[in-house]
């Protein structure tokens, strides 16, 4: 069984948010609730000023801590490494928010939320609640658009090779910063690219094993 | 530098802030009520059964429900005891409604044909209460992306103090129904004792645990937390008690009216309170990049 995992080039990330805005369209998602993240810092004293940009979302960790502390099971890891929340079975404990070290988990509060407050929803919204309903008061993250995966893989198609069996954040990224693929599977581009450029993880000393590298 | 999101140290909010205090709430009164139970049951306090039973149980049971998105499927929590902490401590609450019942009920009706005092009973309780006490603190403490809970002496901390706690009301009780407080005083005096030691060693330990560690640290003694420490937990917590507790142990029990220990009470609460308010609201994460 493959373990889906990414790798984020970030010599070629130019920083456009493409990735959080196609992740917000996939998804649905309402306004304030991000699944995909750049973060920004930027060092150094003019003329020698450096802007580093990091894109992060769910690590779908190998040792997932969010699983592990889930008490009912909600949270809980496919056999191809994907970490998906089942809100049917979530109390809304916050558990795994707090125990993602990461913090790329965002708790559905407020189902009013509209995207232009005191217009009502716009027609997309009111969409994605017929194909994509949130529930209020349980816990949502990145899936790896593993809905995506597995109408692609259905119809035949390889993940990270085929755009329709592709996370959307790869597919939009303008400058192919993110490359999707198999970690168990040596012949993939990702573990390649993880191999000859020395990719890292975020924060490996805790033990979790994410299955999102970056490479410099 | 110019930061964003989670590119400088981030206190955790979650479980603090908004319906989070709920949470703060519950593990407080989940933790006095076991430990009423559990100095009640050396003294052989009958009615501190009852009351430890009911905070437990009612309060704490309660606000824990308020703060889930789901009530209605709390069950669910008893699925996963094999690794999650949580679910765990549900197991063990539910273990103590049920004994704890069996308990208390030849208290609350005669006639019946056993009665609440058998020593096994009574050792199973035991464990299961200071189960309980721990239980906030070690469902804190599994998170290990929060080095200011992963220390391994928040543990003791959270059993002395639910022992402190539980000893003052217990002694409260025991004073208001005229029974004798020996016991209980001496109750007090070494909890408080143990309770100074342990809460020093915790914050001495874990500013040396890691950088994250200290910054959490510094938030909670020189930062945003740095007043609420030194008044609530130390003056008010610590030093009040501390006073009374030796002036007590000084000149004998007939100092010890009923407002001194009410006031002694409340500055008790108040310290336990804020103790376990400021340890999770100075929980940071580390930057992730």
């Amino acid at each position: 069984m493959a373990r889906f995992g990414m790798v984020i080039d970030l010599r070629k990330c130019i920083g456009c948010w493409s990735c959080t805005v196609s992740c917000k369209e996939e998804h649905f998602l309402p306004r304030g609730m991000f699944w995909n993240r750049v973060l920004i810092s930027e060092s150094g004293k003019y003329p020698a000023v450096k802007k580093e940009m990091y894109p992060v979302l769910c690590n779908h960790c190998k040792e997932a801590a969010c699983v592990d502390v889930c008490p009912t099971g909600a949270t809980n890891k496919r056999e191809d490494g994907i970490v998906v929340v089942d809100a049917d079975k979530c109390t809304g404990c916050r558990y795994c928010l707090i125990a993602c070290p990461y913090q790329q988990r965002t708790p559905y509060k407020d189902d009013k939320v509209e995207w232009f407050p005191g217009q009502g929803f716009t027609q997309f919204e009111i969409l994605g609640r017929t194909l994509y309903p949130l529930q209020k008061g349980t816990m949502t993250k990145c899936n790896f658009c593993a809905e995506r995966i597995d109408e692609g893989q259905k119809r035949g198609l390889k993940p990270g090779v085929d755009n329709d069996a592709t996370p959307a954040c790869v597919i939009s990224c303008p400058v192919n910063a993110r490359i999707f693929g198999d970690l168990d599977d040596p012949s993939s581009k990702v573990s390649g690219l993880i191999k000859v450029r020395k990719g890292f993880q975020l924060h490996p000393e805790l033990g979790t094993d994410p299955s999102v590298y970056y490479i410099n | 530098m110019e930061y964003e999101w989670m590119v400088r140290y981030t206190p955790q909010r979650e479980w603090i802030e908004g319906q989070g205090v709920l949470l703060w709430l519950a593990f407080f009164f989940s933790e006095i009520g076991a430990g009423i139970y559990f100095v009640s049951l050396f003294l052989n306090f009958k009615a501190g059964w009852l009351v430890g039973w009911l905070v437990t149980l009612v309060l704490g049971g309660l606000i824990h429900l308020g703060f889930l998105g789901h009530p209605m499927r709390s069950w669910r929590i008893l699925l996963k005891p094999a690794s999650s902490e949580l679910s765990r401590g549900l197991w063990v609450i539910f273990l103590f409604g049920v004994i704890g019942f069996f308990q208390i009920l030849p208290v609350v009706f005669s006639g019946l044909p056993w009665t609440g005092e058998s020593s096994t009973m009574s050792t199973i309780m035991g464990i299961l209460c200071i189960l309980i006490i721990t239980h906030g603190f070690l469902t804190m403490n599994v998170v290990r992306a929060l080095p200011l809970w992963n220390s391994s002496m928040i543990i003791p901390v959270s059993l002395v103090s639910g022992i402190w706690v539980g000893s003052q009301t217990a002694e409260l009780m025991l004073k208001i129904s005229g029974q004798e407080l020996y016991m209980s005083e001496l109750w007090s005096r070494w909890s408080l004792l143990s309770y100074m030691a342990v809460l020093f060693v915790y914050l001495w330990g874990t500013y040396h645990a890691s950088d994250t560690a200290k910054e959490s640290i510094k938030r909670l003694l020189i930062g945003d937390s740095a007043v609420r420490f030194y008044i609530g937990v130390l003056v008010i917590g610590i030093i009040i008690p501390l006073i009374i507790t030796l002036v007590v142990w000084g000149n004998g029990f007939e100092e010890l009216s009923g407002g001194v220990l009410f006031i002694r009470f409340v500055c008790v609460l108040i310290g336990d309170l804020t103790m376990r308010y400021s340890i999770m609201k100075s929980a940071i994460y580390t930057p992730i990049i």
